[in-house]
């Protein structure tokens, strides 16, 4: 595992990411004890119905229908809790990708071998994908898996295709956290931006049905990206995805001349 | 800066050259244009006070800080632009050697032989005995001295052609010491070179071919090592039968801090000046005589003052290369 900086990071992680998986697991699970509850309670989709109208939207996605899986999981897990998780994971690896092996003081001994500075950034860029790809993976088949001992069925590819575009949200904050990381060392300030960032992006799509200024530019935030097009019930949306892998794309381009162009913090 | 720079080429003279390099930090000027050479074979002792200029001038020199004028280059290669030749060709060992506090000296040596696409464990493992340190233990259990050995032994185990040593012995014991400058006479024999930096004289004095003293971010001397010592100050303490007075010995050129007080004269002099005196102490009936040599670090000191405060000025001796760094910048 010490082969390289990306195998040397993921077994950094190691112990991280199996607490994250393992927590996961159980909020899925969570869920999946209580939806035969749900199911049989009609009324919890009458209290959804019977929200004002901007906290249905913040809270659940439009349109869901808690009778069902797919409803029940879009509003329980997809609105809320599952890009929080992801959100963090992703954050906190870009963030703590250049600027926490500075904190260290460990850069100095990294960049002491024959590694150039690019490498690194795209190497800890791989790891933070491979983590949050490996999280998103593992609530998905939690949710194929726990949800089929509860009678919970919801179809895999919609999942799959639910968790690629959550992990794909992940990843685009986790570039910008990574490119802040790298361009200016500070962990703090790398987290701090993405996830207020993360938050407007939120706001922005869910009221957007609400408010006029939102709605223009709805399409611009990542969490239209994730969940705009209801992947959940209709498959991977291509064009969300490629502006997805577009803007990480345009991240990782920025960070690797940030990191390249400053001075080490020793 | 030279038009060298880019080529890296290994018939160049110099293993280490610094032109002009100049590092700011906001308005404070960390370094102001220092200029050396290092040859090869050559263990290059850089000595100052702390918060001169040294780590800044070694951090230049390993790519991590970009200069803010002037350059830094070793074999050729410019230590900024082309940081990743420049790291095949060196050793370092950073001033608070930082470790992965969860890897073992092994995993350490594992991780770095992969970065270095060699596999140098059999060599990390010989330079670890060598030190007596235990490469199976977690970098977090190790005492300051052991951490300082580890990051030793990545530095020395592959090879490299220069070592950047910032501070190395500091925190390790006088005896694994010893060991550690043999390993870097044997570097040296080899024809690798060494910057070596230190508070202290006395960490270099036995190994540096020369010395360069760096006060304020700028180099303030540069001399051989036995240039040095040939002006090494002798104590000098005399008692007559008679009565003498100063001016009778003040005409020796070199004599330093002479004190004549009725029947005994005490002052400290250069080899250079040892002769005249005692012909001028030896035209006078003596009772008692004695000459005995002052530590370097005495001489140092009192040429250079280490303590932030420029010491007394350094004789314009013949052959020595005290010299100012040109190109002050503002």
């Amino acid at each position: 595992m010490l082969t390289s900086v990306l195998t040397k990071t993921l077994r950094d992680q190691g112990r991280l990411l199996l607490a994250w998986a393992l927590s996961l697991a159980l909020i899925v699970a969570t869920y999946a004890a209580i939806w035969p509850s749900v199911k049989s309670q009609p009324s919890m989709s009458d209290f959804i119905d019977q929200m004002p109208e901007a906290f249905r939207s913040l809270f659940a996605t439009s349109s869901a229908d808690m009778s069902t899986p797919t409803g029940y999981i879009q509003v329980e897990l997809l609105s809320f809790m599952g890009p929080i998780a992801v959100l963090i994971y992703a954050i906190n690896a870009g963030a703590g990708a250049i600027g926490g092996e500075e904190d260290r003081h460990t850069m100095d001994l990294l960049l002491s071998n024959p590694v150039g500075r690019g490498r690194v950034v795209v190497d800890k860029f791989l790891a933070m994908v491979l983590g949050t790809f490996l999280l998103a993976a593992v609530m998905g088949l939690s949710l194929v898996l726990e949800g089929n001992l509860a009678d919970m069925v919801l179809p895999p590819d919609k999942v799959a295709a639910a968790m690629l575009h959550l992990a794909l949200l992940g990843v685009v904050f986790g570039s910008l956290a990574l490119a802040l990381s790298a361009a200016t060392g500070r962990t703090g300030l790398s987290r701090g931006i993405p996830a207020v960032l993360a938050v407007l992006a939120y706001i922005i799509n869910a009221l957007a049905p609400l408010v006029d200024a939102f709605d223009r530019i709805q399409e611009a935030s990542p969490f239209f990206q994730y969940i705009g097009q209801d992947p959940l019930r209709k498959g991977v949306a291509w064009d969300s995805v490629l502006v997805s892998a577009l803007t990480i794309a345009v991240l990782v381009a920025l960070a690797v001349p940030g990191f390249r162009r400053r001075d080490v913090a020793g | 800066m030279s038009p060298e720079t880019r080529r890296g080429r290994e018939d160049n003279e110099s293993m280490v050259q610094l032109a002009g390099l100049t590092k700011r930090f906001g308005r404070n000027t960390a370094l102001d244009g220092v200029s050396l050479t290092i040859g090869p074979g050559e263990v290059f002792g850089y000595l100052g006070p702390n918060g001169a200029g040294k780590t800044t001038t070694i951090r230049l020199l390993m790519g991590m800080l970009r200069p803010t004028s002037g350059t830094a280059s070793v074999l050729g290669f410019d230590a900024w632009r082309q940081s990743r030749e420049v790291h095949r060709l060196v050793g370092y060992v950073p001033g608070e050697p930082a470790l992965y506090d969860r890897l073992t000296g092994n995993q350490h040596v594992a991780y770095c032989s992969h970065l270095r696409h060699r596999d140098d464990r059999r060599r990390a493992a010989g330079v670890a005995d060598r030190l007596e340190l235990d490469l199976d233990r977690p970098a977090r259990t190790l005492s300051r001295g052991n951490r300082q050995k580890l990051a030793v032994v990545l530095a020395v185990m592959s090879q490299p052609r220069l070592l950047v040593l910032d501070e190395p012995t500091s925190g390790i014991d006088p005896l694994v010491q010893q060991t550690f400058h043999s390993i870097l006479r044997e570097h040296t024999a080899g024809g690798g070179s060494a910057l070596f930096s230190s508070h202290v004289l006395g960490e270099v004095e036995r190994v540096a071919d020369r010395i360069g003293v760096v006060r304020a971010g700028q180099l303030v001397a540069v001399e051989r090592l036995q240039d040095l010592a040939a002006r090494s100050l002798h104590r000098v303490r005399a008692r007559f039968a008679v009565e003498v007075s100063a001016a009778e010995f003040g005409g020796v050129p070199g004599v330093r801090d002479l004190l004549v007080d009725g029947h005994t004269l005490s002052c400290n002099a250069p080899q250079s000046a040892l002769d005249a005196l005692l012909k001028l102490v030896s035209a006078r009936e003596v009772e008692d005589f004695e000459c005995s040599e002052a530590p370097l670090e005495e001489t140092f000191l009192s040429y250079y003052g280490m303590d932030g405060q420029p010491g007394q000025t350094p004789p314009a001796a013949a052959g020595t290369v005290a010299r100012t760094a040109a190109g002050h910048a503002h």
